[in-house]
């Protein structure tokens, strides 16, 4: 006999009554359901996929000793101080930032899609079926996060992918799911997301049609409802009331207007109609810029951004300016323009750094409290599919950039955890769960389990405690 | 007394208020209900420690919300007989009905009552007494259901979308193009909010209210909608007249100005020419070339991407090759062409990166590209476009905005863009001066926006409102964001997520009226498809023939005979593999099975490889769909149709359904075994190939092209041919009865038997699932055939994985599933204090394991109601692998390490010591003396459930349920009499038991409420 689901529950301030699938689907019209992420403020995520995979020994620090390099050869388990080593090159515009950086060695993700490509199922730790819906099996890590820390648009999304020759535009399908058998939507361009997301202030006449077209359906209903009672009343003083709180929320974004101006990014023209012409870099910076304008107008706490994809064009890239590169040709080592595949892969994901670099540097920029915007702010930039282009999800390495406030401690340090399938080794499924766990969700375990370590009756659920606030 | 002092303070206040109660008042408790609740409750619940913290000595103390908790609670411990505890004296059925009418009406009249809606629920379902419902003592109460709206469920949303975008989908099914039904595949990017619950039994009740998140996705999707709706009505004038009307002028401006942008986006530079002859070279831009880097070196020194990664997508591939064709002159270099087109280019002011990247293309790939124009006949596809001016007063505008707009230096994309944006001005004043649209056309569309989004015509009121509504959209917005945003307003309304069943008409002596003919068709579609009503049932209604009991049976016959259609049954599994996934009965026929058996619950299931021995991903799939095939198969013989289901001991194994196919498909495997087996073909060269060459050529073995023999010395396919044969051999020498049509090796094109969709026929390590050894399977090509140990869908792989864990059984899902879906009983939630984990052992069984565990009085009280009914089910292990010894999978215990890859024969399992596997169990709760008692093992226990009248019965309240859209009352008893005894009488047939649900009062009947005024 136990009482810890009970207290579990407590602590979560959660109510035994449940959430519906469909309430589950809206974190921007929650109020917080934990005590613990009300009482921490404002906190917020940045999740940037990245596909080809990271190969481990690409983080890996060029200034090991050789105790240390062996050991990492050998995935044993390390635990070092950023500060008295460097950074791997394609990491080095991140040398401001090495306090607040951690290099996490030694996750696996074998219960996520792996090969090519996971679609939602890195974020989620279940096996998708592919890309089907029925095979989205719960609510991904952002939407769980999102929900501990609502806002206005609870969640946004953004993906630069494409089709190999040109780029994907408008809202598309995403790649995280709001909840199980649903899959997200995201912005696929820069000029998308930008009129999606600061609409208030760029068209405020479609908001103000939107709330026309609200306040009429609120009369509607409220009209039918008025000959009802009880039950079916219910049904529709539901829909009423949903009414009522997307009316409070555009009343909230309407609120936000200055701020939306203070923050409102420029975009180049360039990245008009889809912005088929735009370079990949002029993509990802202007993305860059709205993903940092989202989280600091308030409109949202989570963004996840897949920066790239396998079949995302990449154009114009510094060293290959007007070659036309297939990121999946690179996994099978084919080099562009005399450029071998694994300098044109460095660049690619030295492009990525330096978005990485500009959010924190410009989320540094921005006073909140008693410091700055980054305080409250986690960015993991991650491989969506494991180890390499091919990957089997044994290793996936996380370059993981958090602020002063940070709930986990493992700032400042590469940390290689034990090896899949041995003794202490963690998932992403438990590396979520900490994050869950740090900011106020104590479910004790997020995700599918492993299923070697499970025929190995190893231990694997749960939060990874040496990360967790004492 | 402590209890006494506070319980009887609270009756004072009770007779101190106003008789009428205010939700927001305490709650008293008059003397009557203290008295019963001192003798019966205070013992235990009153003082310190009061079990499960629920004191009712302090109920005056508490909050309202508190009061209110306590009194839910203990009506649900009332209603369900759970208190007070067997081992305690029970109140008389006097009192107990006293206190439950109390604690009610309390409840009720603060709006909180929680035991109503939790009857509501599927899961309490099994709550209404059994006996009752089918002894015949009820048989006179009128049947009927509350008028209602019931959301729409994961599947209409799908078809309504459908319906609306015109989205119609066909699969090759057995070589001809068929439509089908239910692909939710749509250009359209919709999200799905109306997912229903993933548990076994019925899933889509009429319970759900649309809340926050529904809204919020439907939103999103009415926008998605809308503007997809205004592109086909752009496409077809038929889709919807009233919007063609109102674009009209639109329409035409923008066709005016597409065909202006077109032939100056292909002739600008002969237009200019013409224009400004000799000036025409003076106005241009100096031409700067684009810095590009060297060409990648010939010698092999750099490794190149291929062609197909570096080349810049078809449309761009398409505007090189028309460039270069304008400027290839004889003789001309490649570096003289290549400048040419970037000239061209350049003047066209193409954006400087395009221009590089097809420069750097065209520098490394020119050879690729060359072969590639031959190759796929660039020239005949892509014929030069000849200059064909407008007509002449549109050349005479053209010729004049381009007058007007073109300065030196500019590109000729900068002229155009000038133009366009004067005519796109001029047309818009031209729209404000016609004025906004008439208001009968603004009538006409709001009629027709109704029809085609909520399926009927607006009533008058709505009319208004909608046209007021139109006028205000159409000033504001202008008329395409107008149009829009009045269908997503009717998205948005909630006629269009919720059914509407509400009686019509006269009232009968019990308050009963029939459903109006208009939601019976649509309660009547629904009840067996997605779609709304067919083209007869819509007839029926506009003719009136949808009035009576008999009119509903001439349809739900009609509609269970139809096979002119083609629907798919789930399409997680339609899609992957060339897998079939399609049922020609109307789905929910099928659908009410599967889900109440809840096989497909295994897909979310992922398991280990290594402990299935091979691939698990694949076959999974194969398995549910094959399993599919077999309820299909039952359904459509429609005879013993419960029995069937839960005794046949045929089943589809790595089979398409066609008979004739995949017995061509073992015999041609034959055919080659017999002709080579008594040759010496394992050493066999490329020139006794050629001895055989009309034979392999009849056969067309895979990966032999016998055209290829001796005409290309490097053809070597005997590495084909001996693996063939190894494998043909391995499946036929030990006398096995045929041959199973899998491939040998993994190769593009066909060979053996194809999937009913046309594609390869995947997945045989299906077999394992039903321990068939697959280097000695005696494969049946006549199938549904006999399968080894397995009796009905609960020893399917399907059934026993969907309700298995990821590493190990679970007997209690299991016994769970046969009480509460095949026995009619209830088992209470899992207790919250309750830590539900079998602990782990390496020297004992899981049911040993779980016996330790579960067996103490506590547990016991509920495990008694399921354990005994899993246990059986341990001879099959969590694969649904039929076992005699169970595995002890703990490193500790491991014997053999077997090597991680091998042929698809080889079983690569691990070995681990092993116990035996005892299936005994006990079955109770039939009702029948003798049918309950012991059972050796589940054959036996299945056997035994078989003949009982009570799991017929509890068959028959599912499907209800189903039909229905609710739980069953006792005022529904006859309604399942009668359900039972057309099932008896025509020999187990599920389509008259269906016909008798649909026609019976509890269908066709409706009840105002005090819900609905």
């Amino acid at each position: 006999m136990s009482l810890h689901r009970r207290q579990l529950l407590q602590a979560a301030g959660i109510g035994l009554g449940g959430v519906s699938l469909a309430q589950a689907l809206a974190p921007s019209l929650a109020t917080a359901t934990s005590q613990v992420a009300a009482s921490l403020g404002p906190r917020r995520f940045v999740f940037i996929r990245k596909s080809n995979g990271v190969r481990p020994n690409e983080v890996a620090l060029p200034t090991f000793s050789d105790a240390q390099k062996k050991a990492d050869k050998d995935r044993l388990p390390l635990d070092i101080e950023l500060a008295n080593h460097e950074l791997p090159e394609w990491l080095q515009q991140l040398d401001p930032h090495k306090q607040q950086l951690c290099i996490l060695q030694g996750l696996s993700c074998k219960m996520s899609e792996n090969g090519h490509w996971s679609y939602s199922s890195v974020l989620g730790a279940y096996k998708s079926g592919r890309n089907s819906l029925s095979g989205i099996k719960r609510a991904t890590i952002d939407f769980e996060l999102a929900k501990l820390f609502p806002s206005p648009f609870g969640h946004v999304e953004l993906s630069l992918t494409g089709n190999y020759s040109s780029f994907r535009t408008g809202i598309v399908s995403g790649y995280s799911a709001p909840a199980p058998h649903q899959r997200n939507y995201c912005y696929a361009d820069p000029q998308t997301a930008y009129n999606e997301l600061f609409k208030s202030v760029t068209n405020p006449e479609a908001v103000d049609s939107d709330n026309q077209m609200l306040a009429f359906l609120q009369g509607e209903e409220n009209f039918k409802a008025k000959v009802l009672a009880g039950y079916e009343k219910q049904k529709l003083s539901n829909h009423v009331q949903s009414i009522e709180r997307i009316q409070a929320r555009n009343k909230q974004l309407t609120g936000l207007a200055e701020v939306i101006k203070r923050h409102l990014p420029e975009l180049d023209a360039v990245h008009a109609n889809g912005g088929q012409n735009a370079s990949t870099p002029e993509k990802q910076q202007a993305m860059t810029d709205i993903l940092v304008a989202a989280l600091a107008t308030g409109l949202t706490n989570v963004v996840t951004y897949t920066i790239d994809e396998l079949s995302t064009p990449i154009k114009g890239l510094p060293g290959n300016e007007s070659d036309h590169i297939s990121i999946h040709e690179l996994g099978h080592n084919g080099g562009y323009s005399g450029v071998p595949a694994d300098e044109i892969r460095e660049t690619i994901r030295v492009g990525h750094i330096q978005q990485v670099s500009t959010i924190v540097d410009k989320l540094k920029s921005i006073p909140e409290g008693k410091g700055t915007m980054f305080d409250n702010t986690v960015v993991m930039y991650f491989p969506e599919n494991g180890e390499g282009h091919h990957s089997h999800g044994t290793e996936a390495p996380f370059v993981i950039l958090a602020g002063d406030n940070c709930r986990l401690d493992m700032h400042g340090r590469y940390i290689r955890l034990p090896y899949h399938g041995t003794e202490g080794h963690k998932t992403i499924g438990n590396w979520y769960t900490t994050l869950l766990n740090a900011y106020g969700n104590p479910i004790e375990h997020y995700g599918d389990l492993d299923l070697e370590m499970s025929r190995k009756k190893l231990d694997q659920s749960g939060a990874i405690k040496q990360f967790m606030p004492v | 007394m402590l209890i006494l002092r506070h319980l009887y303070l609270l009756v004072m206040l009770a007779f101190a208020g106003n008789q009428l109660v205010l939700a927001s008042e305490p709650v008293a408790v008059p003397t009557a209900i203290a008295d019963v609740l001192q003798q019966h409750c205070a013992d235990c619940h009153s003082g310190d420690s009061p079990e499960a913290e629920i004191a009712l000595d302090r109920l005056g103390e508490l909050k309202l919300d508190d009061q209110l908790t306590v009194l839910n609670a203990a009506l649900e411990q009332l209603h369900f007989g759970l208190m007070p505890p067997a081992d305690a004296a029970s109140p008389s059925l006097e009192a107990r009905d006293r206190l439950q009418q109390w604690l009610t009406e309390q409840l009720d009249q603060r709006n909180a009552n929680q035991l109503r809606d939790k009857l509501r629920k599927p899961e309490y379902g099994n709550h209404v007494d059994h006996d009752a419902l089918f002894s015949g003592e009820h048989v006179n109460r009128p049947g009927f259901t509350y008028d209602r709206r019931w959301l729409i469920s994961e599947y209409i949303f799908d078809a309504k979308f459908n319906r609306i975008l015109n989205h119609n989908v066909n699969v090759n099914i057995d070589g001809k193009r068929q439509a089908v039904i239910g692909s939710n595949k749509r250009r359209v990017n919709l999200t799905n909010p109306f997912l229903l619950p993933t548990h076994s039994g019925v899933r889509y009740y009429a319970n759900e209210t649309l809340n926050g998140g529904h809204l919020l996705t439907m939103l999103t999707n009415a926008k998605e909608a809308g503007t997809y709706m205004l592109y086909l009505a752009g496409r077809d004038q038929r889709y919807l007249p009233a919007v063609t009307k109102i674009l009209a002028l639109e329409t035409q401006h923008e066709k005016t100005l597409a065909a202006r942008e077109r032939f100056l986006n292909q002739h600008v530079e002969t237009v200019l020419e013409n224009q400004f002859a000799d000036e025409h070279a003076k106005l241009l831009p100096v031409f700067v070339r684009a810095e590009v880097p060297a060409p990648i070196p010939n010698d092999g020194s750099v490794k190149k991407a291929p062609f197909h990664a570096a080349n810049p997508g078809n449309k761009e591939l398409e505007l090189i090759f028309r460039s270069m064709q304008r400027h290839q002159a004889d003789g001309l270099s490649d570096q003289l062409l290549i400048e040419n087109c970037e000239r061209e280019w350049f003047y066209h002011g193409h954006n400087p990166r395009t221009i590089q990247a097809r420069i750097t293309f065209l520098n490394n790939y020119m050879e690729e590209f060359r072969g590639q124009i031959k190759q796929h006949r660039f020239a005949e596809k892509y014929k030069p476009v000849q200059y064909l001016p407008l007509s002449e007063s549109e050349m005479q505008i053209v010729q004049a905005t381009v007058q007007k707009h073109r300065a030196r230096g500019d590109r000729y994309d900068a002229v155009i863009k000038k133009c366009l944006e004067q005519w796109r001005q001029e047309f818009e004043q031209a729209r404000i001066d016609a004025g906004p649209p008439e208001h009968e056309v603004v009538s006409e569309l709001v009629q027709q926006l109704f029809e085609k989004i909520l399926e009927r015509p607006p009533t008058e009121g709505e009319q208004e409102k909608h046209i007021a509504l139109a006028t205000d959209y159409l000033r504001g917005l202008g008329n395409q964001q107008g149009i829009k945003k009045l269908i997503q307003t009717l998205i948005l309304n909630t006629d269009f997520v919720y059914r509407n069943e509400f009686g019509q008409g006269e009232a009968d002596q019990y308050g009963r009226r029939m459903l109006s003919p208009r939601d019976a068709s649509y309660a009547l579609a629904y009840a067996l498809t997605d779609s709304s009503p067919d083209a007869e049932l819509q007839k029926a209604v506009k003719e009136g023939r949808l009035s009576s009991r008999e009119d509903y049976e001439r349809e739900v016959r009609r509609m269970l005979a139809r096979r002119d259609q083609f629907y798919i049954v789930d399409e997680s599994v339609h899609r992957p593999n060339d897998l079939s996934s399609f049922t020609q009965m109307p789905i929910r026929e099928l659908r009410f099975v599967r889900e109440y058996f809840g096989y497909q619950r295994l897909l979310p299931i992922f398991k280990d490889n290594k402990r299935f021995g091979a691939s698990y991903d694949a076959a999974k799939l194969r398995l549910v769909s094959e399993t599919d095939r077999l309820v299909d198969h039952i359904l459509e013989q429609d005879q013993n149709v419960f029995h069937e289901l839960l005794t046949t001991d045929k089943f589809y194994v790595f089979h398409s359904g066609d008979n004739e196919v995949m017995q061509a498909s073992a015999d041609r495997i034959r055919r080659i075994y017999e002709h080579f087996k008594d040759t010496d073909w394992s050493e066999f060269e490329v020139d006794d190939l050629g001895k055989h060459k009309d034979f392999i050529a009849a056969e067309t073995m895979r990966g032999i092209d016998v055209n290829r023999l001796f005409k290309d010395r490097r053809y070597n396919p005997l590495n084909s041919f001996k693996t063939q044969l190894t494998s043909f051999t391995l499946r036929l020498d030990k006398g096995q009865a045929a041959a199973a049509p899998y491939n040998s090796f993994p190769a593009h094109g066909m060979a053996n038997a194809a999937s009913r969709y046309g594609g390869r026929f995947q997945s045989p390590e299906v077999a394992r699932f039903y321990n068939i050894d697959m280097s000695n399977w005696d494969y049946q090509p006549i199938q549904p055939a006999a399968v080894e140990s397995r009796k009905g869908l609960l020893t399917s792989p399907a059934w026993l994985i969907a309700h298995a864990k990821n590493t190990e059984t679970d007997p209690i899902q299991r016994g769970k599933w046969i009480r509460e879906k095949l026995l009619a009983g209830s088992i209470p939630d899992v207790p919250i204090t309750v830590d539900a984990v079998i602990p782990e052992d390496p020297h004992k069984t899981l049911r040993e394991r779980m016996e330790a565990k579960t067996g103490d009085q506590y547990c016991w009280k509920c495990h008694q109601k399921m354990n005994p009914l899993g246990l059986p089910f341990e001879s099959f292990d969590d694969f649904g692998r039929y076992r005699t010894e169970e595995s002890l999978e703990y490193p500790e215990n491991l014997v053999e390490k077997v090597k991680d890859k091998g042929a698809p024969h080889e079983d690569l399992r691990d070995i681990y010591k092993t116990l035996p596997v005892v299936s005994t169990g006990y079955l109770s709760g039939t009702g029948d003396k003798t049918l309950d008692g012991e059972v050796d093992n589940a054959f036996e226990l299945i056997d035994r459930i078989a003949q009982s009248d009570r799991v017929r019965q509890s068959m028959i309240r599912y499907a209800f349920r189903y039909f229905m859209g609710r739980n069953e009352t006792l005022s529904d008893s006859k309604t399942l009499l009668d359900a039972q005894r057309a099932y008896l009488e025509s020999g187990g047939s599920f389509d008259e038991l269906i016909v008798s649900l649909l026609t019976s009062d509890s269908f066709i009947y409706r009840k105002p409420t005090s819900d609905t005024l």
